[in-house]
């Protein structure tokens, strides 16, 4: 089976201009919203509140989730809905620069507590002075030293069981639950535990807090990272390649892949933390292995056609490559989008990321990895030309 | 079967081999990430500038009990800030006893006379070496402490100079645990004076409103229901040092409480204090806080009760950091990153439908364009995928999120550079060469664009592991990995299928 029925003859090149001119609109806009604009959001990772995952017992509405976090001041605090069954919530409290360095994670982790009280509400904690325990949010040993007064015997294997099905379900809605399988309380066990024991209103899936010297930190060496990452890239290809050209094209071939990401990613209301990094080194990786493949080409087609002009290699190369670059592109497109259907909420932002990067690295290795190198013989090497 | 196919048959097979040995089974030999396992994840600093204010107190102390001791005379005695105290008024003619004694008593102090004063300096080289026995100290304390509390598999690691990274892996109530490990865990005993009373006004009233010099006021804990003010002696009759055992019992109302020992020592004071103070309170306090203040009934020797309405989790929690002893120095939380173990395990579930769609729609593609090449291309994948987890397991590196990130990449380069040698392979077809040399140009000429791409993306990748921290590090690792797999199957294992299925004079090719 064949893409193209004959090697295609697009003049890629011819649409340098209106691929520069299209390039540099996006990375304007975005980097207007950038500087100007809503501007990046810097997830936990770097350092920036705390962010938390509670599911509840019942479905609530965003606005219902607001207005409790209303009642401790924190309704400024970002809201959204995970998951289907508006039982799922993250939270992501902001945090007010008014205390000193020193306390700041701890100011973190007061906020993370008055967020996690306030949506338990009164009722929950109220059971909780009195001695309650939430069979929501109670361990595996605690759990077994609660069932042996009812079930000396099998206290661990009951509770191995209840708090694996916690684990399946995130929380337990009701104690009817806990009568089916595969659990099968008997009802004077249930009724034992319903004298000591409650189900909370909302459990907490996960929490996250990065103190400000440590996202420092992190924002530092991620940084450091990619940019000895890229050099060490430039420095490969020039030799490879016996041009520095090629390597500067690759390297504004990268950049402007970063910068065009980042500024698409720029107006969604996502934030940008490690994995969103990871993602950005992924893109990276694709654009700069399809470029280096079509510098291969060109590299090849030099020494078999010497008299022809390097645009003409060029674009031949690009046309030779082009059923490659589709299918190579479609595959990982393919692979992306099912991460961005399938893969859940926490990589749903980094699938998000792949899905632009996979799209605009094709176009950058097809219009703008090429004319770099042009420009740069034109500009640079005149002289050799001349001689 | 040719020769040279046999062995590089036999070479496949003992790579696959080995790959498949060092990950079976998998639920051992591949450690998950915490955001994939659940668990907590925490970065605390050691305030070791405790551990200089401690030597700091001790040494005033120490010297104050020198010069008395010597018949110096001295005005006043006083900390400046943590690593500087200063005697004043030491009498001109006895400088030179003074500064006999000192160089017997302590090397790590530089002192100076400066107008009336004595000023004691720590040295840096004694400063540093106080920091850093507090960092090991403390992460000996919390490793006992987690060793106590029972965590499988957790990491504790120093970090640069005052930083202890601390990971626990499927912990289910993890608040437990970080306050179990930032306790300082100082235990007094110390007699009751006064109280309880309600503020600090009505418990000095008989005092004329001041704390007397021999005594301090404390709080009661207020997780142990009563709220009130002690006065208490300044002088703890024992400690938390002078403890031989405990272990978690309960007291005379079947309330959990914590049974101990002490050693022979603290016994003789203990003994010593009870059976002169029949009748009156016994503070018990942790970190300043007032847990119970029971009577003292008779003269105890060397075995009491800590009680104080405490829950079963608490008084176990309360046995484990007695056993595992008090902090040298105050710690603080950086970092603390937790998942729940039911985000983690749907983590692991998505991501695996996500990963399986993903490679099965890949393989559909692959047989519907590239048809028996396609096949081929998918057998380098699995061989690929196996190589990858062979690696993983044998490194003992652990897969995150980022991880699964970095196979993802590889899994489109390993496709990739099928794809280039079949396109090139249906170009020389296309020219009209026969199969077997069509083939075997093929090869050739992708080989350098698929060698250069991989190398290009190692390269960065090495140096994403050098600099990177955590998510990215597991990023890297992966990558390189997956492409260093890439290059063997992708280039070796396919030519050999091919090889192997292709007769030399074969006039069509499925691909």
């Amino acid at each position: 089976m064949q893409i193209f029925k004959k090697t295609p003859n697009i003049q890629f090149l011819k649409y340098k201009w209106i691929a520069l001119a299209l390039t540099v609109l996006i990375v304007v806009a975005g980097l207007v919203n950038i500087l100007a604009g809503k501007g990046l959001k810097l997830g936990v990772d770097f350092g920036e509140g705390t962010l938390i995952r509670v599911k509840f017992k019942e479905p609530v509405s965003v606005s219902e989730v607001r207005k409790l976090l209303s009642e401790v001041g924190l309704g400024d605090s970002i809201i959204q809905e995970a998951g289907k069954e508006s039982r799922e919530f993250q939270i992501r409290t902001m945090e007010k620069r008014t205390t000193t360095q020193d306390q700041e994670i701890e100011s973190h982790q007061i906020l993370a507590d008055r967020v996690i009280q306030a949506l338990q509400g009164d009722e929950d904690r109220q059971k909780l002075t009195q001695g309650m325990l939430d069979l929501n949010s109670l361990d595996r040993n605690s759990l077994t030293n609660l069932l042996r007064a009812v079930a000396p015997d099998e206290a661990e294997s009951l509770a191995n069981k209840i708090i694996d099905y916690r684990t399946e379900n995130g929380i337990i809605t009701s104690w009817e639950e806990l009568k089916k399988e595969p659990i099968n309380l008997t009802q004077e066990r249930i009724s034992y535990l319903q004298s000591r024991a409650f189900l909370g209103k909302m459990t907490v899936l996960s929490r996250e807090t990065v103190g400000p010297q440590v996202g420092k930190d992190l924002r530092k060496k991620a940084t450091q990272a990619i940019i000895w990452s890229l050099i060490g890239m430039l420095v490969y290809i020039a030799l490879r390649f016996k041009g520095v050209e090629y390597g500067a094209a690759a390297i504004f071939t990268l950049a402007q892949d970063v910068l065009i990401t980042m500024s698409i990613y720029s107006f969604t209301q996502r934030e940008i933390n490690l994995p969103i990094i990871a993602g950005l080194l992924t893109i990276v990786g694709y654009s700069i292995n399809d470029t280096i493949v079509i510098f291969d080409r060109i590299r090849e087609l030099q020494r078999t056609m010497r008299r022809e002009s390097l645009e003409n290699i060029m674009n031949l190369s690009l046309n030779l490559n082009l059923s490659r670059t589709l299918i190579t592109s479609g595959t990982v497109f393919l692979t992306v989008l099912s991460l961005y259907i399938f893969g859940g909420q926490v990589i749903n932002d980094f699938a998000f990321l792949m899905l632009i990067g996979t799209i605009e690295g094709v176009y950058s290795t097809i219009f703008l990895s090429c004319p770099v190198v042009l420009f740069w013989n034109q500009y640079f090497k005149k002289k050799k030309l001349h001689k | 079967m040719k020769k040279n196919l046999q062995w590089k048959l036999a070479l496949i097979v003992v790579v696959i081999g080995l790959c498949l040995f060092l990950v079976y089974p998998p639920k051992d030999k591949i450690k998950l990430g915490l955001d994939l396992k659940g668990g907590t994840h925490l970065v605390l600093q050691v305030l070791t500038e405790d551990a200089i204010n401690v030597e700091t107190d001790q040494q005033l102390a120490r010297f104050e009990e020198v010069f008395k001791k010597n018949n110096i005379t001295f005005l006043e005695a006083n900390k400046e800030k943590p690593g500087r105290f200063y005697f004043r008024g030491i009498p001109v003619e006895q400088e030179g006893k003074v500064r006999d004694l000192i160089d017997q008593y302590t090397r790590d102090w530089d002192y100076s006379f400066s107008g009336d004063r004595l000023i004691f300096n720590l040295k840096l080289v004694a400063a540093q070496y106080l920091r850093d026995l507090a960092v090991t100290q403390t992460l000996e304390t919390i490793r006992n402490r987690i060793d106590q509390f029972g965590v499988a598999e957790p990491v504790i690691q120093r970090q640069g100079s005052d930083r202890i990274v601390v990971e626990l892996p499927g912990v289910e109530d993890p608040d437990r645990v970080k306050n179990l490990i930032k306790v300082t865990a100082v235990l007094e005993f110390k007699l009751v004076k006064a109280g309880p009373a309600p503020d600090e006004e009505t418990l000095l009233r008989d005092f004329g409103g001041k704390v007397p010099e021999d005594a301090e006021v404390v709080r009661s804990d207020p997780k142990r229901g009563t709220q009130g003010y002690y006065l208490v002696s300044k002088v703890a009759t024992v400690t938390g040092k002078d403890l031989r055992s405990v272990r978690r019992g309960v007291d005379e109302w079947n309330n959990p409480a914590v049974h101990f020992t002490l050693n022979p020592d603290g016994a003789k004071r203990f003994e010593q204090v009870t059976g002169a103070n029949i009748g009156k309170q016994l503070a018990i306090i942790l970190d300043g806080r007032l847990q119970s203040a029971p009577v003292i009934e008779a003269r105890i020797s060397d075995s009491g009760i800590i009680q104080g309405r405490f829950t079963p989790e608490e008084a176990d929690d309360l046995v484990v950091i007695l056993k595992a002893g008090a902090l040298p120095a105050g710690i603080k939380y950086l970092e603390e990153r937790t998942v729940g173990p039911s985000l983690g395990s749907d983590s692991v579930k998505q991501g695996l439908i996500a990963g399986l769609v993903a490679i099965f729609a890949v393989m559909v593609f692959m047989i519907f364009y590239y048809r028996f090449a396609g096949l081929n291309a998918i057998i380098a994948l699995i061989l690929n995928e196996i190589i990858i987890f062979g690696a993983i397991g044998y490194f003992k590196a652990t897969l995150t999120l980022p991880g699964i990130a970095g196979i993802i990449l590889g899994i489109g380069m390993a496709v990739d550079a099928n794809v280039l040698i079949f396109e090139r392979i249906k170009e020389e077809i296309a020219v009209g060469k026969n199969i077997a040399s069509s083939i075997a140009t093929g090869f050739s000429r992708a080989f350098s664009a698929i060698f250069d791409s991989n190398l290009t993306t190692i390269i960065s990748a090495v140096f994403l592991f050098q600099f990177g921290t955590g998510p990215i590090k597991g990023y890297a690792v992966t990558l390189i990995c997956s492409l260093v797999a890439n290059l063997f199957t992708a280039v070796f294992v396919s030519r050999f299928i091919f090889d192997a299925f292709v007769p030399t004079n074969a006039k069509r090719l499925s691909i």
